[in-house]
């Protein structure tokens, strides 16, 4: 069974189209870097998959729980039961490029919040939950009654994992998770995220960092103005584009 | 009459009784501590409305928010007090009636409904300025719309609201003065009577005067004590 399957998402702003039918399937374990130059709808994509953005058609099926939508009035897609999608929701955590950490809570309360509120985990087991997976994104036991705005980016980032974690998700949704940091404080995010891979989890990661597409990631695929130009195994897709657009994509970065 | 003399006389009304009801400091504060507490209970609600997308729940807060800060307080006070009792409707309703007579409930009431008002806009404006990843995050994280406001909007919002608020429960101190004019006996109108007494002008007002800067002093220090506790997060670290 897929742990996430996306099937035919189409997504327009106005009369924009922003994704013209672009699908997805995740298997346990599976590591997706999806790639594409800025205004390719790769964020939207990832952004559409826990409807944060809603999408105009298409199916999202997680762990084999399809999130169930109809038509309003007006004929756009709408979700059927918003209870629903809280559940499914989640099942997929999400890592934001800005973090998006709660600035009002420490760092524990960060990472116990969702499990408390949106799980029903009592405080004790919440609590126990977020130190070990603190600890896993290499946070010592001291930062964790420290507020987000007193650490560093790349420390912020590594919270906002343990937060992720701390959901215990069938499914991890990175949003450019290095793109807002200091090029010095990069590594740390990646190496987490890469001991992530390396543990079985299933992450779809929207990144331009080539190098973890490359070496960390199972599957890459490439996106052009709102549909899959090309997409496989790293070595072969990244070493030898078939594509013009990749190609040039490609050409225009650093190895 | 000496100042020794004066205080020993009026230290009794000026702080928390006239003989027959609370009077000065203990009425002004219990003035003060039930318009805030009510004006707060009622503005968290009316604040999350002001901010709503539908304007027929926006509308009406926004015009009641328009009104009493649109009018001055004193007019307001005036028009509950006297002008409601006016109404032949209020004084056949034996509720309204026994409600209205009483100079304390249209004060408290007036009050209330200002600083309501004010709060209201106060916290509207610290929803508004909510980061919206935060927002986004809680979503994310499978919180439903209303834990979403309890748990990360609203938290977020009146802590950043403290600063703003805390001059408005200072402003409101001061517009305690006014609940004289509906026979209230606050600080203000016991100074009042004592002047109309002894003629000792600088000590009766004197005297009042020291006693309201020491009661703002008391709210600086106590809001000064909130913010280091719930703004912590916004403050530069020290090391």
């Amino acid at each position: 069974m897929h742990k996430l399957n996306v099937e035919n998402l189409h997504k327009k702003y106005g009369p924009h189209e922003v994704l013209k039918g672009v699908s997805l399937n995740a298997k346990a374990g599976d590591v997706i870097s999806i790639i594409g130059s800025s205004g390719s709808g790769k964020s939207t994509f990832l952004r559409c998959i826990n409807f944060l953005e809603q999408p105009c058609a298409g199916k999202i099926t997680v762990s084999g729980e399809e999130i169930r939508t109809r038509l309003d009035m007006s004929g756009s897609m709408i979700v059927a039961d918003p209870r629903q999608l809280q559940k499914v929701r989640t099942k997929l955590a999400m890592v934001f490029q800005h973090f998006n950490l709660w600035q009002h809570m420490t760092v524990l309360e960060n990472v116990i919040e969702a499990p408390i509120q949106a799980l029903g985990l009592s405080r004790k087991d919440a609590e126990a939950r977020a130190r070990k997976y603190l600890e896993k994104v290499g946070l010592a036991a001291s930062v964790e009654n420290k507020y987000p705005s007193h650490m560093s980016g790349g420390q912020q980032q590594r919270v906002a994992i343990a937060r992720a974690l701390a959901m215990e998700p069938e499914v991890m949704l990175f949003d450019e998770p290095t793109s807002a940091l200091d090029p010095e404080l990069v590594g740390e995010v990646l190496k987490v995220m890469q001991a992530l891979a390396e543990e079985g989890r299933t992450m779809v990661v929207v990144t331009h960092e080539m190098g973890f597409a490359r070496h960390v990631s199972n599957h890459v695929m490439f996106l052009h103005q709102g549909l899959v130009e090309e997409e496989g195994n790293p070595a072969e897709v990244l070493t030898n584009p078939r594509s013009e657009r990749l190609g040039q994509f490609l050409s225009g970065r650093l190895k | 009459m000496n100042m020794h003399e004066f205080i020993a006389q009026y230290w009794k009304a000026y702080l928390w009784t006239d003989g027959y009801q609370l009077s000065g400091v203990a009425m002004t504060l219990w003035l003060l501590v039930a318009s805030i507490a009510i004006g707060f209970l009622l503005s968290i609600p009316m604040s999350v409305a002001r901010v709503a997308k539908n304007p027929f729940i926006r509308g009406p807060v926004w015009f009641y928010t328009y009104v009493f800060r649109g009018t001055p307080l004193y007019i307001q006070m005036l028009v509950l007090y006297t002008g409601v009792y006016s109404l032949s409707y209020v004084r056949d309703q034996p509720l309204l009636d026994a409600f209205f007579r009483e100079g304390f409930n249209c004060t408290l009431l007036a009050f209330a409904l200002n600083t309501c008002a004010y709060t209201t806009e106060i916290f509207a404006g610290a929803i508004r300025a909510t980061p919206y990843g935060e927002i986004e995050a809680a979503r994310a994280y499978g919180l439903s719309s209303f834990k979403v406001y309890k748990r990360v909007i609203l938290p977020s919002a009146l802590r950043r609201a403290l600063p703003a608020y805390s001059n408005e429960v200072i402003l409101m101190l001061h517009s305690t003065t006014l609940a004289f004019t509906a026979t209230v006996p606050d600080l203000l109108k016991v100074a009042r009577d004592v002047n109309a007494e002894t003629y000792a002008t600088f000590e009766a007002f004197g005297v009042a005067a020291a006693l309201y800067a020491v009661m703002v002093f008391g709210l600086i220090w106590l809001f000064r004590k909130g913010e280091s506790r719930w703004l912590a997060f916004l403050k530069p670290q020290t090391h």
